[in-house]
Formats: C-alpha cells, structure tokens, sequence
C-alpha cells in the first residue's frame, strides 16, 4: 500500500513542482507607450484635468493629416476592440465540480479559443466566433477542492460533512445539486469544515491553475489572464464578488495565494490585501465586482461594508482597486432598473430582481443600491461631499458560466451548469432553488455576456491597462465594435470618416474625464458602432446622462441620438418609434431587413450647466433577434407557451462612461 | 556538466520526492499490519490543532482536544471495521470515488515525462493542418458600404476604382466605417474574424501592391490593397514547438485516461449471465 500511494503521490507532486523549465510566455517587454495619454489618468478622482483650464483651440487639420509620406505613422491608438470573458468557472470551482462539470480550466479556455470539446453533458460544442482572451476565475474558497472531494482525499473525508457531499456529488444529478446549494449555505453562514481552509490543498492547485494560464497565453493571438474569484456573500448570499485580473506572469503570481472569504468578507480587506500583493510582488491587480443585482441593496451600498460612513480614503480605494463593474452576465444584468429609471423603455430586460444569491427575497429601498446607472450618479455626488468617487468604474461583461463554456451566444447557449445545458426542459425547471418562493427558472437564465477592451495589442499588459483605464464596454454577447469619444470639439465632418482619427486628437475615449468646459462650450460626443457580422442590425444608440442637480439630488436623462432606417423613424411624443421586428419565432429565424449595419453620430448635450457634475455612456440596442429560449423551442421542437418567457431579444452594448466635473 | 544532467533528471526528483513522501508518511500514519493499532502522532495531532484553529479562530482547549482525537479514533475504527467487512464493495459512491483517483493518476502519470523533439515531429507531421502558420498580411480598404449583389452598388464600384486608380487618398473614399481601413502583418484568420473568411481568403491571392475589387466581406463590398504578404506555411517544429507540445500534451493527457481503463480492461473477462434487455432504437 505505501508504495503504491508513494508513486502516486510523488508522480502528482513532480508534475505539479517541477513542471517544464518552459520559459514563461509573457507580454513582451515594451509598454504601450500610446496608452497613458489615451484615457487619462486610470485614478485619481478626475483631478487629472483640474489644470486643464485653457484649452487651445483645437484645429482638426493638424490631427487629422500627420504629416510625412506615411499616413499611418503616429497612429497608436487602439485600433479594435478585443473580446473576452472575464468570468468562468470550471470543474475547479466548488459549486460547478459539484454539479458534475467535468471541464477544466484547460478545456476552458481551448474552448474560448475556438476548439471543439465535448460539453459535461456530452454534447460537443464549439463557439461560433472564437474569443481574443480569457480569465478563469475560480472560486478562491475551496479551489479545486471539489477535485479533492470528488477525489475522495482521505483527511478531507474525515470529515463528515465533506464525506456527505461527496457522497452526494456521486449520487447522481439530483443529489449533486443539492449537495452544491447546501455548500453555498455553508460557506455563506460559516459553517464549512475546517480542512476547507487548508493551505496545503489550495497551493498546488493554484500553481497547476497559472500554469495552464501559461501555456495557453500567446501574445499577439491570444491572452489568458491568471485570476481568480473573492466569493464575497456577505450576510448569507448577498452577492459581493469580485474577480481579480493580473497584469502579470506565474512567476509574480505563485508566490502569493488568492484571497478568500475565510480570511475575511469585507472588500477592504480585499483591497489591503491586493495593496500588500502589489508591493510583495511588484506586479499589478484589479477586480471586477458582478451582479449588484443580487446583492440586496448592497453593492452599491452608500455606506461602508461595516455600515460605517465613506471616507475619502475608502472612495479612492474602491475607484484604485475596481475600475470595471461587470453589467451583465448569465445571472442577468445590473445596468437599469425599471424602478429606477421609469422613463428607460430598454430597463426591463434580463431582470433578476426577486432576490440575492441564495434568492432571499429583496425589500424596498434595496434595488438602488444594485445598479450600475444609480451607482454612476450616487458617485457623483459621492465626489461632491467628500472629494472622491468610489464609483467610478467602466463596463465589463462576462459569462459566470459554471460549465467551463463561455457560450453565450443564443444560437449556442450551454447556459451556467451541467444541468441547463441544452435539453427539451430545461426551460421550464428551476435553475435554483433555495425553497419555496425562492426559485429562478431556467428560462431566466441570460446568454451574456462578454468585455470589448480597446487595447493597442492582445497581451496581458496592453489589455489590463486598457481595463485599468476603464477602455472598455459591456456586450450581452455580439461582438459589436462600439466607439464613445466626449470632447468639446467634435462637429458633424467627424462622423464621416473613421472615427478614432477625430476622437482621440480631439477628445477622451469611454472611461476617460472631459476636461474643464471651455467657456460658452458644451460637451459633444463622437459615437460609432458597427454591427456583429453575425448578429442582427442596429436600432439605435442612445447616450445616457446622469448629473447632480442644484438641490444635491442624483437626476438622468436618456437620449436617442441615432438610429436606423432613419427615413421612416421619428421622434414622437419625446420618443423614438420602435424599429419594427422581423424575428420568427416558431423558426428563430430574422432578417437584417430593418436597422442599419453602422451608426455614428456627433451629439451636443442641449442641456449643459457647467457647474454640475455629470456623467455620460452609451448604449447601443441591435434589432430584436430571436432568444435562446426561441432557439430552443424550434430546435427541441416544443411549445413555449407561458406569456412570462420572452422569445425574442434585443442585444446591446454599454459602454464606460465619461465623467465631467466642474473645476 | 554529467552531475548538473543528473540534478535535472526528473526521475531523480521523483524518486527524491517519493522518499520524502514515504517517510513524511510513515512518520504522519503509521499503520501496523493487521490493521488493529492506532497511533496519534504528532502529525495527527496538528493537524487536528490546525483544523480547529482554522475553524475557530483558536487553539483548543485540553478537553476539545482530547474529544477531537477521540472523533478521530472513531472514524479510523469504523471505517477499519467496514472495509473489513467488504461495506465498501458495493458501495456505488465508493466505487466512484475510486475511481476517480485512478483516473486522475492516470492522467498525472501520463505528464511526468516531457516529450523529446522526436514526438513532436512525429505529432506535427501527423498533424499539419492544425499547424499551419496563417499567412501574414499587411492591406488597405475602402469600403463601399454595400455588397456587390447590391445593384446599387455598381456606380460606387466605378466611381471608386476611377479615383483609386488617379492616385486618391484613399481615406476620402467610400463610405465611413469603424472597420480598420488598414491592418499590419495580421494574421489571415484574425483578419476573418474582423472582416469574414471570404474576404481573407481573397487576400491571399490578389495581386501585391493593386487596388483590387470589389471584394466582399460580411458587411459589403470593399476595394482592397494588399502591399504585402507572407504565404501560409507548414513550419518546421522549432518555431511552434511550444503549441506543438501542448497540443501533444493535451492530447496524452485525455488520452490517458482512456488508454488506462482499456488495458485493465484487457485484463478482465466479462461474461454476461443474465437476460440482457434489447438495446433502444
């Protein structure tokens, strides 16, 4: 018996230490140089363009013509934005080995890459467009010990608890479920065994988890970020996670283990220990919150984590360590809510409001502290009485899937677990149940979403800067090009040709700060989209406002600022008419016969008082297409007939917002 | 130069590691042979103290600890005494259990020996296509805004090849679009991805340094310069030895689970007894 478990043990030992002496693939040496003048300062509560305060008229012509035989030359923005995912879970993370996910992060992010695999339940899958990068993001809590319970490690067995669930991960589906729920109990009321904290399990999975991230990252062609999740789920399932994306290499980050919700709740411990990480290591962090929409009034929450008032420090801290909020993903999206924007006709869609993670049900005044349009305008006034905007954060998007596929897509949506992966019913059984009046259907599951990163390279450097500052938008899954520029200067002639000329000599890109307002001048904005060449036509793009009124109180305001077919369409009543359907939804079938496949458009806000702060992002709507629970009628041949499942669609992208601030 | 080979030698490390582990084991859970004699060493021991601190936040007290070592002895006693009566034989989620360790041993095994370069060549011969190095392309566009079956299309077709060919910018031409109206030594599937695989393919024969049109991509049609082009090739294994290794990597490691089970199979007669029911559909 020795001998055997020796070679067993020693064979798992070599291949997790001593690994290849591979050279670590990384980013290549040279900054990008163009990045820091682009978005402006990545922090610092807008206080980069305080000195701005006389801007020298700007000529277009000395932009526009570089001069030299070479057009191209001095050109370095960002030229495309590059998509990924930067949520997955795989067989790895507690809760989706559970459910039986047999996927690693290996197949994970060949998966992302483009290769076929074959799905838990045994289907095989391949995405329809390949993704440009990938983070893997497992639950720091227990990483990988689901391996180890299914495994059966014997000191993880002695304790009874574990033994049960790991009989029930073996017991069949039913069983695995419910052995997964009540691990998110478990971990959310503090009642996990104690060997679930062990350092010892954690290590060599975390070494064996960068070094896949390793040897699949290939500059210029693809990334794969290291990172992992902070399963925050602060007073039993109030959903305050974080994903922390690093800049770096596995040399930076095997040194240091992820940090978990054993060793504290509170995202400022996070941030304290990713400032303790930083100067360890000298490499760099971010994190990505998600789904305040399941944080019951939390995320957004207008006091600290202890309820304490926020102090300038604690704002700069939240903006230094969190420059993305991830706005939409399969657990729904946490952009706008009908509540709180009643005059948004695009909020109620994808809503998960009912409850937080574990769908303990919401009470009144929870919701505005959920989402992402109330947090903008919170922040701002925020910023006022304190001098700094702890929610000043750009827009990510990302999948949260728990099956290792990020197959958001509506044609192809392997949904979050082994369980909703495609199948006749899977509509109409529950995605989750926590008992009675707490259950989330399967047909509310969202194929979403997916970050663009405006970088000027696809390399872990060039894109986590370009995070960091905040060069980013949302998508509920197309890969749709989107361009948001705020300057004082942008005239009709700059929506005529390729945008990024004009809107990076005479303006900031989403994510930056409008300098000061020269006098008598308002902002303009240079907007563009083109459409997902497999997705549907463009309906409109609508620039969303938020400012603090002269009474102190957070306002918005919507507008329609271009649109498609726009021969037929007019504003009536303050309104845009509708663009029309073409979706079939017996066949999940459309036409790109209404819309339009590009949209630009130069905007002047009518409503400028350069005394208050304000905020501005975009919002791109396609033409509806048909949604996945569309796909899946035709495919399965069933009949959805309950009126509350939506069968049609309508995609979208967010993007980072620009703020102004009044000098 | 032999003794730094020897140092680097994993099977050196691995019988190093495994003497190391023995040892580390016997001195953690030292078992007599008859299965019948428990011994709470140190290791034991600290373990239980480490596990309670990371519980609670503590040390524990005498008594907690005794009662910890007596759940300890309780377990191993009766999981002793129920191996021994073969409770575990029949037991579907023991049977999985282990098996999943094999499997996962199997998987483990398979990666500790690196491939040489003979594998790889072999693997990247069997296996060209996946490694084909696309080809390299540095082009201009100008787009016309809709797509050649578009009979609209045709004046913007003239109009545009006209003023390509007097020399135009073509900057000033065509219609506007967030498309790149230019792209540097991008690989010809990166630039399917942004434009759609007709279009890249198109690229990779057209003539170097011509406007040439229309071509169409997912959104229309196009007038399109390529001013240089590097073909696709089938590489030698030294620049793609990395993806080819973990290709074969990969590959050995899915591999193995498979080709584990099928040589115990070999080993094993399975003689079926009983009425099998018809095989559906």
């Amino acid at each position: 018996m020795p001998i055997t478990r020796l070679i067993v043990i020693g064979a798992v030992l070599l291949c997790a230490a001593c690994g290849r002496p591979q050279s670590p693939q990384g980013t290549p040496a040279a900054e990008p140089s163009a990045a820091v003048q682009l978005g402006g300062a990545p922090s610092g509560a807008g206080s980069a363009s305080a000195d701005a305060g006389e801007i020298r008229p700007v000529d277009p012509a000395t932009f526009n013509k570089v001069p030299g035989y070479s057009p191209y030359a001095g050109r370095n923005y960002p030229e495309r934005p590059y998509f990924g995912d930067e949520h997955v879970h795989t067989s790895w993370s507690v809760d989706a080995g559970g459910t039986g996910t047999s996927l690693g992060p290996e197949e994970a992010t060949r998966f992302a890459r483009g290769e076929e695999v074959t799905a838990t339940s045994g289907q095989p899958v391949k995405l329809g467009q390949p993704l440009d990068w990938i983070a893997i993001t497992d639950h720091s809590d227990m990483m990988g010990m689901i391996t180890e319970i299914k495994g059966g490690n014997p000191e993880m067995m002695a304790d009874p608890t574990f033994k049960r669930w790991r009989d029930m991960f073996n017991g069949g589906p039913v069983e695995a479920k419910k052995a997964v729920m009540e691990l998110v109990a478990a971990q959310s009321n503090k009642k996990l065994p104690a060997i679930a904290t062990d350092p010892r399990f954690a290590r060599s999975v975390w070494a064996k988890n960068t070094t896949i991230a390793e040897k699949y990252n290939e500059p210029g062609r693809f990334t794969a970020f290291i990172g992992y999740e902070w399963t925050s789920n602060a007073g039993g399932g109030d959903n305050l996670h974080r994903n922390i994306i690093y800049r770096d290499n596995k040399d930076k980050a095997d040194g240091v283990l992820p940090y978990t919700t054993f060793q504290s709740e509170n995202p400022e411990d996070l941030y304290k220990w990713m400032t303790e990480w930083e100067k360890t290591t000298g490499g760099k962090l971010l994190a990505i919150a998600h789904n305040g929409n399941l944080s019951n009034g939390r995320m957004f929450a207008m006091t600290t984590f202890s309820g304490d008032p926020m102090t300038k420090a604690w704002a700069e801290a939240r903006q230094r360590w969190e420059p993305l909020f991830e706005a939409v993903q399969m657990k729904g999206q946490s952009e706008s809510h009908p509540s709180l924007s009643p005059t948004d006709d695009f909020a109620a869609w994808e809503l998960w409001d009912r409850g937080n993670l574990t769908q303990t049900p919401k009470t009144p005044g929870m919701i505005q502290h959920e989402y992402v349009r109330e947090a903008l305008k919170n922040g701002l006034k925020v910023e006022q009485d304190l001098g700094a905007n702890p929610f000043k954060f750009g827009m990510a998007g990302g999948t949260d899937t728990h099956n290792g596929l990020v197959a958001a897509e509506e044609d192809n949506f392997f949904a979050k677990f082994p369980s909703s992966e495609p199948r006749a019913d899977r509509w109409e059984e529950d995605a989750m149940n926590f008992g009675p009046n707490r259950i989330v259907k399967g047909w509310e599951m969202t194929a979403a979403g997916y970050t663009a990163v405006w970088a000027t390279g696809n390399t872990r450097a060039e894109l986590w800067d370009a995070m960091m500052r905040r060069e980013t938008y949302a998508t509920s899954g197309p890969r749709m090009t989107v361009r948001f520029f705020g300057g004082y200067d942008f005239t009709q002639a700059d929506a005529t040709r390729s945008p990024a000329v004009a809107g990076y000599a005479k303006g900031v890109p989403m994510g930056g700060d409008l300098p000061a307002a020269p006098a008598g001048k308002a902002p303009t904005f240079l907007v563009a989209a083109l459409k997902d060449r497999f997705s549907g036509n463009l309906d409109r793009i609508q620039i969303i406002k938020g400012w603090l009124g002269k009474d102190g109180k957070p306002q918005e305001k919507l507008y329609d600022v271009v649109w498609g077919d726009k021969d037929r369409r007019r504003i009536v009543n303050g309104k845009l008419t509708p663009v029309g359907t073409t979706v079939d939804v017996a066949t999940a079938t459309w036409t790109n016969t209404i819309g339009d496949p590009e949209l630009v458009a130069v905007w002047r806000d009518p409503d400028f008082d350069p005394s208050v702060r304000a905020v501005y992002y975009a919002r791109v709507l396609e033409i509806p297409t048909p949604r996945w629970t569309a796909y899946d009628a035709a495919y399965f041949k069933i009949k959805i007939t309950d009126p509350k499942v939506p069968m049609t669609t309508q995609e979208r992208a967010f993007t980072s917002p620009i703020w102004y601030s009044p000098k | 130069m032999r003794m730094r080979k020897l140092l680097g030698e994993p099977m050196l490390h691995f019988v190093l590691i495994g003497i190391a582990l023995f040892a580390a084991y016997q001195w953690r859970a030292p078992v007599d042979s008859d299965g019948r004699r428990i011994v709470i060493t140190q290791g034991v021991l600290n373990d239980l103290v480490k596990q309670h601190v990371a519980a609670k936040g503590r040390e524990p007290s005498p008594s907690e600890l005794n009662h910890l070592v007596e759940l300890y002895v309780r377990d191993e006693i009766l999981y002793r005494e129920g191996v021994k009566l073969g409770i575990d034989r029949d037991d579907l989620v023991v049977k999985r259990r282990v098996r999943q360790k094999i499997e996962l041993i199997a998987e483990e095994e398979a990666s500790t020996q690196a491939p040489t370069d003979a594998d790889l060549s072999a693997y990247l011969a069997a296996n060209q296509g996946r490694f084909v190095q696309p080809a390299i392309l540095t082009f201009e566009q100008v787009f016309l805004g809709q797509s050649t079956s578009n009979p609209g299309v045709v004046r913007a077709v003239a109009v545009t090849h006209q003023a390509l060919r007097n020399g135009r910018d073509p900057a000033t031409l065509g219609t506007p679009t967030l498309l790149p109206s230019r792209m540097t030594h991008a690989a010809a599937d990166l630039i399917a991805r942004d434009f759609g695989d007709a279009f890249a393919a198109a690229l990779e024969t057209m003539p170097i340094g011509e406007w040439t049109g229309p071509i169409d991509s997912s959104f229309g049609a196009h007038y399109v310069r390529v001013s240089d082009r590097t073909p696709a090739v089938v590489p030698p294994l030294a620049p793609v030895r990395e993806q080819v290794a973990r290709e074969w990597e990969n590959e050995r490691r899915q591999r193995a689970r498979t080709d584990s089970y099928a040589r115990m199979r070999a080993d094993y007669e399975v003689s079926i007894e009983a009425t099998m029911p018809k095989e559906q559909r």
